[in-house]
């Protein structure tokens, strides 16, 4: 699983869910595109419904279990659910 | 002598028909012929006044009779349902039970004695009080079955004013307070049973068809079997005047479809629990599961959104759980209710909400929904722990064709969009073979942890 498998399936995810709810998510997607935090595209809900469709895209396209809404995850000193970006790097660091 | 009323009752209704099984009628006659020949079985078996005794076996004519032969001996019935070797020891301990009358699918009895000490605690008060007794188990879908101690002499004491006559079809489960209240209620008013003894749709359309009942008791999961069988249309079922249903809250879809397929039927929600029996309630109207509970008996109230009731019919206590009685009396039912002057609509138990964020989800309102969509058969919601949320919902659902978890995903989200707050619709899919149901028919939705 290469870096840019894992923006393409996260950018993917964004895609479906901005698709299913246009009111609510506008988002310009690339690697800068802001998940969530101060100014964030997503509210918390959003988040989880993205960060499952993730988990669910990896196991399904690359065989790999990637557990996104752990201690772990949730306990990085800088979050990895600010940007596309900080997710790649997560996701490619811990299970790359 | 316990159940005097009744006994002169049944007598005076003669060659009425009182059970019908396999097919053969039993009259009232009949019925208490076969109880005087019971007590003397009864006493030959060494069984004495104040036992316990535990039936095993689906309602019969012989166990009909026996179960009035055993009331009349003032006898503690412990009635048991299908259950695991291991439960049924357990459950014979708890409940203390003396002597076993095990019924196979024949009918024919084996008669098994268990050397026991002498009743203790709830027992032994209602032995010394001459009263007969019935120990039933709650389903336990909240940990651990309790076994509830009621007085028969209590139970069975709103059933002394007569009601209408009614021809009922149902399964009777003797080991659930439901089935109990049906046989009942039948047996005091001069009605007849229609036992149908297994969970086939068809057989029970045939059963209302052939014997033209006019009244089919039910739980709503069972009621969706009929029309997800398509049993109900390939059957006249227009001598049905009423249904009642109970024990699960009612997809007010099935509903709707329901009144299609038995368009003469009046359709009553029955809320009932182990511990207190089923108070005598109306529905708003036949398509609402908005109910009052209209019996003199019962005393509502509700407390925090939880439905609190009185009654003196209600349960002694337990054998193995702490009193949950108020000090006043009042039994916290643990059900969520919205209240609507005196109207109530139960919402789900208390301990099955789900908490999203802070946000609060009934399981049953978001399977109502999805029960609309096209394609669901069946489908059970629960909460599942979230590190980000608390908790997240996620369904189950079984399809009719094969369908992917994610297509059915998205359908649904489309579905849900306008119906169910965005909170409330399920985040997580997964698309179950067989529904997941219980031995009682009831929605097993224990939640994953």
């Amino acid at each position: 699983m290469t870096r840019d498998d894992v923006v393409e399936v996260l950018l993917g995810c964004l895609s479906v869910l901005a698709q299913e709810e246009p009111d609510r998510f506008k988002l310009d997607l690339s690697e800068e595109t802001i998940l969530f935090g101060y100014d964030a595209g997503l509210d918390s809900l959003g988040l989880v419904m993205l960060l499952l469709s993730v988990e669910e895209a990896l196991h399904a396209r690359h065989g790999v279990s990637v557990p996104l809404m752990d201690e772990r995850a949730l306990s990085q000193r800088h979050s990895p659910f600010r940007t596309v970006r900080t997710l790649t790097d997560y996701i490619i660091a811990n299970f790359g | 002598m316990p159940i005097g009323w009744l006994l002169d009752r049944m007598a005076s209704w003669e060659d009425v028909e009182a059970v019908i099984w396999r097919a053969e009628p039993v009259s009232y006659e009949q019925l208490l012929g076969r109880a005087r020949q019971w007590r003397v079985r009864l006493a030959e078996d060494g069984v004495g006044e104040g036992h316990i005794v535990a039936l095993e076996g689906g309602l019969s004519p012989d166990i009909c009779a026996l179960l009035i032969a055993l009331i009349q001996h003032r006898a503690v019935i412990v009635p048991l349902g299908p259950v695991s070797d291991r439960n049924r020891f357990d459950f014979l301990q708890i409940a203390q039970g003396q002597h076993v009358y095990a019924f196979d699918a024949g009918g024919a009895v084996k008669v098994s004695h268990r050397p026991c000490s002498p009743p203790t605690g709830l027992l032994r008060e209602l032995i010394a009080r001459g009263e007969p007794g019935l120990v039933l188990f709650t389903s336990g879908s909240s940990g651990n079955p309790k076994a509830v101690v009621h007085s028969l002499e209590r139970l069975l004491w709103k059933f002394q004013k007569p009601r209408a006559r009614l021809r009922t079809a149902g399964l009777f489960r003797l080991d659930h307070i439901a089935g109990f209240d049906s046989i009942f209620y039948a047996l005091s008013s001069g009605g007849t049973l229609i036992v149908v003894e297994n969970y086939q749709p068809d057989e029970m359309c045939r059963a209302i068809e052939h014997h033209a009942a006019n009244h089919l008791t039910a739980t709503p999961t069972f009621l969706r079997l009929l029309l997800g069988s398509g049993a109900c249309w390939r059957h006249d079922l227009s001598s049905l005047q009423l249904v009642t249903y109970g024990s699960e809250v009612m997809p007010e879809a099935t509903l709707h479809v329901l009144r299609k397929a038995m368009p003469n039927a009046r359709f009553i929600q029955k809320y009932g629990l182990t511990e207190l029996g089923s108070p005598r309630s109306r529905s708003k109207d036949s398509d609402s599961a908005w109910i009052k509970i209209v019996d003199g008996d019962f005393e509502a109230r509700v407390v925090n959104g939880t439905l609190q009731i009185r009654t003196r019919s209600s349960m002694l206590g337990y054998l193995n759980a702490p009193d949950p009685f108020t000090a006043d009396g009042w039994f916290d039912t643990g059900d969520a209710v919205e209240t609507d002057g005196e109207y109530i609509r139960i919402l789900g138990r208390k301990s099955e909400v789900i908490n999203v964020g802070g946000e609060k989800v009934y399981p049953a309102e978001v399977e109502n929904v999805l029960l609309e969509m096209p394609n669901v058969k069946d489908v059970i919601v629960r909460g599942e722990p979230n590190q980000i949320l608390g908790n997240i919902v996620s369904a189950a659902v079984s399809v009719l064709e094969p369908e992917t978890a994610e297509s059915l995903g998205s359908r649904m989200r489309k579905f849900c969009k306008g119906r169910l707050a965005r909170y409330k619709i399920p985040v997580k899919v997964e698309v179950v073979t067989d529904a997941q149901y219980g031995d009682r028919f009831k929605k097993q939705r224990a939640q994953k942890g």
